[in-house]
């Protein structure tokens, strides 16, 4: 008995582990669900810990972001750049339009000269709009093109700064004369810095050129004016083609050397050239290209990890489900195990309840069998009785209480030791009967049995049967097989204080009762009839010797799942 | 594994035939391993408290003790329970119980 009770103590742990597994909670405590060390391992495993396939999963996620953020970068990256080489170029184009706006009023200006033999009040009259604060130039000049001395022989607005450097007055007016151009001079020295234009117009007579000046911010600093469109870019503008410190002009670029993201581009101006370096002030292409690296990165690792979560829970949901079957097979084996204790338990007690020997009655063979149902812990109600009355006559009790199970083994022995009581008061099949229907009737409501009584007249060769609701007993005489042939009455425990009736048989010598309850002849589909028929064709063909046909019958004819137990016991003349 | 026989084929309908006569249709085959499923059927026909009960056994084709218990067990709660039309081998098996003489067929 002990190792069942340990498989019940533990099966009955387990409905109490179940709920846990189902939890998000789970703990550690969930190594005490299996009582096997088996589980321990994984019980332990820490909440935070990842499997390898989620680990898979976040990495795979990861990398995946990581490559889409990088080439948003680039994308946008490369995107700049583009941008600020062509804003660049439309800056250049707008500093371009300059030239003529400084050229024209100074070529005018040296045609007049040229036309008025250099006339000071023609020239002043010409050029005094476009000199003084805020206007065009701080300071026009009309100087002959060539002498000994070159000195301006009409001045407008400021002194310019170009009449203390003769040198380079002479390098810039030969360079005019020639070219034909607007030419400028390189940064003046002075409290504030300068930037000189000159213009020539050749003539027979030398002719004039005409000379401006303008002062550049003194920090050199300008912002690009609001509402030009070129408020995105930050830039400096150099003289000439060098980006060097000294020829910067003017900008508004803070930070030597120009670091980062920047274009350049040269912008052709009379005959000399500025260089215009611009940096984004702020994002050309919008701020939502400039985040969408960002934007993808954040998404990305958060799809990343939900993802791996999920992978998580789902490998997690897995393992449970796992170890859940492991648990319900050691559950479903724990419990086929009890059930076969428990069948095993039943039939013995079905056992002890039959006749343990079979009385001597002489002149009479007797065999007897039992056979459990297949398959069922419910034990059934069969049982049979033979008892001796005095002389030669005995009477031979079968039964079958409806119904399986503890209720109907137990009716069973209570009817079996009542029918025992009243044999041995009056041994009349048909009393006893009678007497069995208001016992049951009164002690067991919901069961009925079936029974066949018969006082056997040894000697005499005849019975006394008397049925409540039995299958008739079979008759085998000279190789021939019959059903006995009477009215059978009401099963016991149908209704109370039947008059059960007794019919009388003759009995040939040698011949063989046999009776048996209905597991014997009954197939599920089949007809009580052909049972019946199947009964008599094998028993008429069976072996001669009593023990071996009852033997026989039992091995053969219960059917093969028969979920019914059945009794037999036959009986044999041996005169 | 605890029942090896697979279920016998049995379908029950219970219908209202006229005041307090419940009519319980039993089909199929009735034995040991679905007699359960009757009874279930005849308790519930059994709580609205009929004054009969009326087995219609047309289309049943088999019965054992099992079906047989099932038919006392209502005779005893009900105050008639009659039986209608039973084949051939069920009425066999009713006579063979000694049952055809308390439980009346109805014609």
């Amino acid at each position: 008995m002990e190792p069942g009770e340990a498989a019940i103590a533990d099966a009955a742990e387990v409905p109490s582990g179940e709920p846990d597994l189902e939890s998000e909670e789970r703990t550690d405590d969930d190594a005490d669900l299996g009582a096997g060390g088996s589980f321990q391992e994984t019980g332990s495993r820490s909440r935070w810990r990842l499997s390898r396939q989620a680990l898979l999963t976040l990495a795979l996620g990861l990398l995946i972001t990581a490559a889409f953020s990088i080439a948003a970068l680039e994308l946008y990256n490369h995107n700049e750049t583009r941008l600020l080489r062509l804003r660049a170029r439309e800056l250049s184009l707008v500093l371009r339009t300059a030239v003529p706006t400084l050229q024209t009023p100074l070529a005018s200006g040296a045609e007049l000269a040229n036309a008025t033999g250099g006339s000071p009040q023609k020239f002043r009259a010409f050029m005094d709009p476009l000199v003084g604060p805020r206007r065009q130039f701080t300071s026009v000049s009309l100087w002959p093109a060539e002498g000994r001395l070159f000195a301006p022989r009409v001045v407008v607005g400021a002194q310019p700064t170009l009449a203390t450097l003769p040198a380079e007055a002479r390098r810039l007016f030969a360079q005019a004369r020639q070219s034909g151009q607007l030419v400028l001079t390189g940064l003046l020295p002075g409290p504030t810095p300068k930037l000189g234009y000159a213009f020539a117009v050749p003539s027979a007579h030398g002719g004039y050129v005409v000379y401006a000046e303008n002062p550049l911010p003194a920090s050199k600093r300008s912002k690009i004016a609001e509402g030009t469109g070129f408020e995105d870019l930050d830039y400096a503008l150099y003289l000439g083609r060098s980006r060097r410190r000294s020829d910067l002009l003017v900008g508004n670029i803070s930070h030597f050397p120009i670091t980062g993201r920047q274009a350049s581009t040269v912008v052709p101006f009379g005959r000399g050239a500025f260089t215009l370096v611009v940096t984004p002030a702020r994002s050309l292409g919008g701020t939502f290209f400039e985040n969408l690296p960002w934007l993808i990165a954040i998404v990305g690792v958060l799809v990343s990890m939900t993802a791996a979560a999920l992978t998580e829970r789902i490998i997690r949901r897995r393992a449970d489900a796992e170890r859940l079957a492991v648990v319900l097979d050691r559950v479903a084996s724990e419990n086929r195990q009890m059930y076969t204790q428990q069948r095993g338990i039943a039939q013995t007690l079905q056992h002890a309840l039959l006749p343990e020997a079979l009385p001597e009655i002489p002149g009479l063979s007797i065999s007897a069998s039992y056979v459990p149902a297949a398959a069922g812990i419910d034990v059934g109600g069969d049982w049979y009785d033979i008892v001796p009355c005095g002389g030669d006559s005995a009477l031979l009790l079968i039964g079958d209480v409806s119904g399986h199970g503890l209720r109907a083994a137990t009716t069973m022995a209570s009817l079996r030791h009542a029918a025992l009581a009243y044999a041995a008061v009056d041994p009349s099949p048909s009393s006893v009967l009678s007497k069995l229907s208001n016992f049951v009737n009164s002690s067991a409501p919901d069961y009925f049995a079936t029974m066949l009584c018969m006082r056997l007249d040894v000697a005499e060769h005849r019975v006394s049967v008397a049925s409540a609701g039995h299958l008739p007993p079979l008759l085998l005489a000279d190789d021939q097989a019959r059903l006995l042939e009477f009215e059978p009455d009401v099963a016991i425990g149908v209704t109370r204080d039947w008059q059960y009736h007794e019919t009388e048989v003759s009995i040939p010598p040698r011949a063989t009762l046999v009776a048996y309850t209905d597991g014997l002849v009954e197939r599920r589909g089949e007809s009580l009839d052909a049972g019946l028929e199947r009964l008599c064709r094998v028993a008429s063909a069976g072996p001669q010797r009593l023990e071996e046909l009852v033997a026989g019958l039992a091995r053969d004819l219960p059917a093969e799942e028969h979920d019914d137990d059945t009794a037999i016991v036959g009986i044999q003349w041996r005169t | 594994m605890a029942n090896v026989s697979r279920p016998a084929e049995l379908r029950v309908q219970t219908l209202e035939e006229g005041p307090g006569v419940t009519v319980l249709n039993v089909a199929g085959e009735l034995d040991v391993s679905n007699a359960q499923n009757l009874e279930s059927a005849v308790a519930a026909a059994c709580e609205a408290h009929p004054a009969e009960l009326l087995f219609d056994l047309r289309e049943l084709r088999f019965m054992d003790s099992a079906g047989i218990a099932v038919l006392l067990g209502a005779s005893r709660r009900v105050p008639s329970v009659r039986l209608r039309d039973p084949s051939a081998a069920v009425r066999r098996v009713l006579e063979m119980t000694g049952l055809a003489q308390v439980l009346p067929f109805a014609e």
